[in-house]
């Protein structure tokens, strides 16, 4: 278990195709944001979603994530995620609240 | 620590032959930087008993200016308003990091929870000597605000911007803001190091047969504590950054637009509201950091001194992971006021009597471990069962406050001031005093005396109850919290003599930390030499010698065969079987 | 962070199991991970925070700054990809090439560090400084930035220190002090990243800490460990690229 050269189950083979998974994402997503091809919002949303593939493909595969045990894996993820998830819920709505209510 | 030196050193000799780790000679290695969870433990404990005394002689200034306002004071002079709000701030600081967080965590946690497990130091030691000196540097940054122009901050332990973000708001809002911001932002760092240190240690290194389930109370709640620490401290880094940078880069992460002293500033567009949500996000899990180890101790206290398994072990442990992680939820209950939308108010408000349900379960619990215990009142077990006292009586104004309709009259009345006073300052202060008097024969090799630490206790029970019960009457009158002056409004001048019955309290029990102080020492160079187990008690720090050899176990490694608590077993010999005993009886 | 050094504990046989199945190393720095990232998660809240209370937000990046971002995003896929050959190598036990990939990992880095102070110096050349900005008469757009991608200007440089400190142990000190006179000497003296270079001699003397305090050979472990790090940076870059660049495109 202590012994690192545990293979990950992972090829060079497998890198470069994650590599190149990463650069093409971040070619659509310059491509989507430079053609302006959506709503800002919904631009967002979208850049977010790649975003968030993207740092899933860099934590499971070369960070490794993949080949720990469950228990960590999940623990981290939802510790982390859960966090932002709370903040995501409470925070905005208050910005916004600051366009509708008060002096601007 | 000189007790210390010559019980480690005899230990060594002996710990040579079965291989184990030998300690560092050398002054230097051996007490300043030393890497032995053990001696960083103690470093902990005394910065925080540094720390407490001057948290306290601030409090002492406080209640002095309330009811004496004109009075002329040796070495501080006479009190300005500016100087109040100082003192208050630098109160609330100064006890809930340096103290609060820093005494039950980084002091016992690092003595104990390593030994308590069955480990032979902490996962990784130097990442734990960092986090105590980068703990005292931030404490002696902290210290620095009282000295430079201007003094020491007026913005409260909560900081809120304008008054925190902008320099030309008083003046303790230059340099001394600054360093204020800079201690806890370096704080902060500290307490990530350490928080990781415990994560890992715990999840790493559990001897032979400590399984999660058999981790006495104690070590879950450092464990659950520092994994709010771990996700707490990190946002609180980044709420400090961007007020540094609003103060002294002209950045307006928090500040609107505002006209300071009839001059407008450049900020523009911000929300004083980000920071209420960025610092309340760690600042409630905060509270939790500073009483969950209180519960652990007062858990493993109660069982022991009662003679009783703990009530309903796995109802503890899952009570303190539920508390850990609504702890995370209800952050915008101290925003009621704050203009915050009022639906997350209302999501808020659930969450947190949500909170009440695992702390009715704790309390029912430690009930349950008393009820028909063969109870022996030593000063720890006093001190454990008034944390009980303090935490049902400090609870109980926690469902007031959490609802926003009851709130917005209490809000920012002493109602509020006794309401966490009671809870997280004094039980924790509480869970403080139960862990010193009941580890000290284990640190320190000797027994405290138990005529002082019954007067200790009675004094600071009651002195503490005196002072915070009647902030309860006078929020409810609408007695507002951080006023300096009651002499010039009517019906704050009516209230005064309630103040100054606080006030004369506050005497009293800050004359009875004396009796603690001398204790301690006293104890520590006189004290009646202590036995390996002098409260008869199960976990494995009292299997070891007193004090633990540098590796805690002369380079074995304890084997667990039973669950921490297991006290009145049917058919056992003694009344108590050890962790480390062969396995006796089914398992609680 | 990057300094820290860990003890190894004999944990065969008398200890249970670890909970996360892995080396202690390992999950400390997961855990530091966990915070780091709510460090920055928080710092990109407090942005989005911003930007959405303040609808005249800027959109200043035009076809030039874009591209350049995109370079810099790629330099730093590139230095992940390269970062987990090395780590590949050192589980092969393939010493030169441990060093030769985390060498590339820290060209790619250094890139784009490089890449980035230019642009650093190209923006405040605009007048855009922390507290205000040439294209709109909203502040936190300067702010949020310079915030953003300087902390994680700052995680990629510990990250270059870090991984030379194990890819050349003591010859490393050298070559970071070099890095540090040319940055002193090779900046104009009113540019930010005069005094910014500094980092690089604090870097150095830490470093030099560790390394004579702690003489090791690094093995797999630690390159595996140095590669979390690394990945992570590149994690939240994945974050402020679309959120800081692309979200302001000039349209």
């Amino acid at each position: 278990m202590h012994d690192v050269s545990a293979v990950h189950g992972e090829s060079k083979g497998t890198y470069l195709w994650v590599w190149g998974a990463l650069l093409l994402l971040t070619a659509v997503e310059v491509v989507l944001a430079y053609k302006q091809v959506l709503q800002p919002v919904r631009m967002l949303e979208v850049l977010l979603v790649l975003s968030v593939v993207k740092a899933g493909l860099i934590t499971m595969y070369f960070m490794h994530l993949k080949s720990e045990i469950p228990r960590m894996r999940w623990l981290l993820t939802i510790s982390v995620t859960g966090c932002f998830a709370l903040m995501w819920i409470f925070f905005f709505r208050d910005a916004d609240r600051i366009l509708t209510l008060g002096v601007k | 620590m000189d007790r210390r030196a010559g019980g480690g050193e005899t230990i060594m000799a002996t710990s040579e032959v079965v291989h184990a780790h030998a300690g560092p000679q050398g002054f230097i290695r051996k007490y300043i930087f030393s890497l032995d969870h053990k001696v960083i433990g103690i470093q902990y404990f005394f910065l925080a008993l540094t720390a407490v005394w001057v948290g306290m002689f601030l409090s002492l200034l406080m209640r002095i200016h309330l009811i004496w306002p004109q009075v002329n004071l040796p070495i501080v002079g006479h009190i300005q308003p500016e100087t109040y709000l100082s003192l208050l701030t630098m109160h609330g600081t100064i006890m809930v990091f340096f103290v609060l967080t820093t005494a039950p965590q980084g002091g016992f946690g690092n003595y104990f929870l390593p030994i308590q497990i069955g480990a032979p130091d902490m996962a990784f030691p130097v990442l734990n000597m960092l986090s105590f000196w980068t703990t005292f540097v931030a404490f002696v940054v902290m210290l620095a605000a009282f000295f430079v122009t201007g003094g020491a901050p007026l913005h409260g332990w909560t900081g809120y911007p304008p008054l925190s973000a902008v320099q030309s708001t008083g003046p303790g809002e230059g340099l001394g803001a600054d360093l204020w911001i800079t201690s806890i932002a370096i704080f902060c760092a500290a307490s990530l190091m350490g928080a990781l240190n415990f994560i890992t240690t715990t999840l790493d290194l559990r001897a032979k047969g400590m399984t999660l389930m058999r981790m006495p109370l104690t070590v879950w709640s450092w464990f659950i504590t520092a994994i709010l620490g771990l996700l707490a401290f990190g946002v609180l880094l980044s709420a400090g950054i961007l007020l540094l940078m609003d103060r002294n880069l002209g950045t307006s992460f928090f500040v609107p637009v505002i006209v300071v002293n009839g001059q407008l500033m450049g900020h523009k567009g911000g929300s004083p509201l980000l920071w209420q949500h960025l610092f309340w996000f760690f600042g409630h899990p905060e509270v939790y950091i500073a009483i969950l180890p209180g519960m652990g101790v007062t858990s493993q206290i109660l069982s022991t001194f009662a003679r009783k398994p703990i009530f309903g072990y796995r109802a503890m442990v899952y009570a303190m992971l539920g508390i850990g992680f609504l702890g995370f939820m209800v952050w915008g209950h101290h925003m009621f006021m704050s203009g915050m939308s009022p639906y997350s108010a209302f999501a808020f408000s659930l969450l947190t009597m949500a909170i009440g349900v695992p702390s009715a379960i704790k309390t029912f619990n430690w009930l349950g471990t008393l009820y028909k215990g063969r109870i022996r009142f030593y000063t720890p077990m006093l001190f454990a069962v008034g944390f009980v006292s303090l935490f049902v009586s400090g609870g109980l104004s926690g469902p007031f406050l959490a609802q926003p309709t009851l709130d917005i009259p209490l809000h920012d009345t002493y109602f509020v001031v006794g309401h966490f006073h009671l809870i997280m300052g004094v039980a924790a202060i509480f869970g403080i005093f139960a862990a010193t008097y009941y580890w000290f024969p284990k640190m320190f090799g000797r027994m405290m005396n138990e005529g002082l630490g019954k007067a200790h206790f009675w004094l600071t029970f009651i002195g503490t109850y005196a002072i915070f019960m009647p902030m309860h009457y006078l929020g409810m009158a609408g007695h507002p919290r951080r006023y300096s002056q009651l002499t010039e409004v009517a019906y704050l001048h009516n209230l005064i003599p309630l103040q100054t019955f606080m006030t004369y309290a506050a005497f009293i029990t800050i004359g009875a930390q004396f009796i603690f102080v001398i204790n301690l020492f006293w104890s520590m160079l006189k004290g009646p030499k202590a036995a390996d187990n002098p409260w008869d008690a199960t976990t494995v720090e009292w299997t070891t010698a007193t004090p633990p050899p540098h590796d805690n176990f002369g380079g074995q490694t304890p084997v667990i065969h039973n669950g921490p608590y297991e006290y009145g077993v049917p058919g056992a010999a003694r009344d108590f079987v050890m962790q480390t005993d062969p396995a006796v009886g089914a398992a609680h | 962070m990057a300094t820290v050094q860990h003890a190894v504990h004999d944990t065969h046989g008398a200890f249970e199991p670890s909970l996360f199945g892995t080396y202690s190393k390992k999950v400390g720095m997961w855990l530091f991970l966990a915070s780091d990232s709510l460090t920055f998660g928080a710092l990109l809240f407090a942005y989005s925070y911003g930007r959405i209370s303040n609808p005249a937000w800027p959109t200043p990046f035009g076809k030039e700054s874009i591209a350049n971002a995109t370079i810099m995003t790629a330099c730093l896929l590139s230095s992940s990809l390269t970062m987990v050959l090395a780590v590949m190598a050192a589980n092969r036990g393939d010493k030169p090439w441990v060093r030769n990939w985390l060498l590339a990992t820290m060209f790619f880095g250094a890139a784009f560090t490089v890449l980035h102070a230019q642009e650093w110096t190209r923006l405040i050349a605009d007048k855009m400084t922390p507290s205000g900005n040439p294209w709109s008469a909203v502040p936190l757009f300067g702010g949020t930035f310079f915030t953003l991608t300087g902390m994680h200007m700052l995680h990629v440089t510990i990250g270059v220190i870090y991984l030379g400190v194990i890819a050349l142990r003591k010859k490393f000190l050298p070559v970071l002090l070099v890095l540090w006179a040319l940055g002193f000497f090779l900046t104009p003296a009113d540019s930010v990243f005069h005094y910014g270079i500094h980092v690089l001699l604090v870097g150095a003397v830490i470093s030099a800490i560790v390394l004579f305090l702690k003489p090791k050979d690094y093995d797999a472990n630690d390159v595996e460990v140095s590669g979390l790090y690394w990945h992570f940076v590149d994690l939240v870059w994945m974050f402020i690229f679309p959120l800081v660049y692309l979200m302001s495109t000039k349209v």
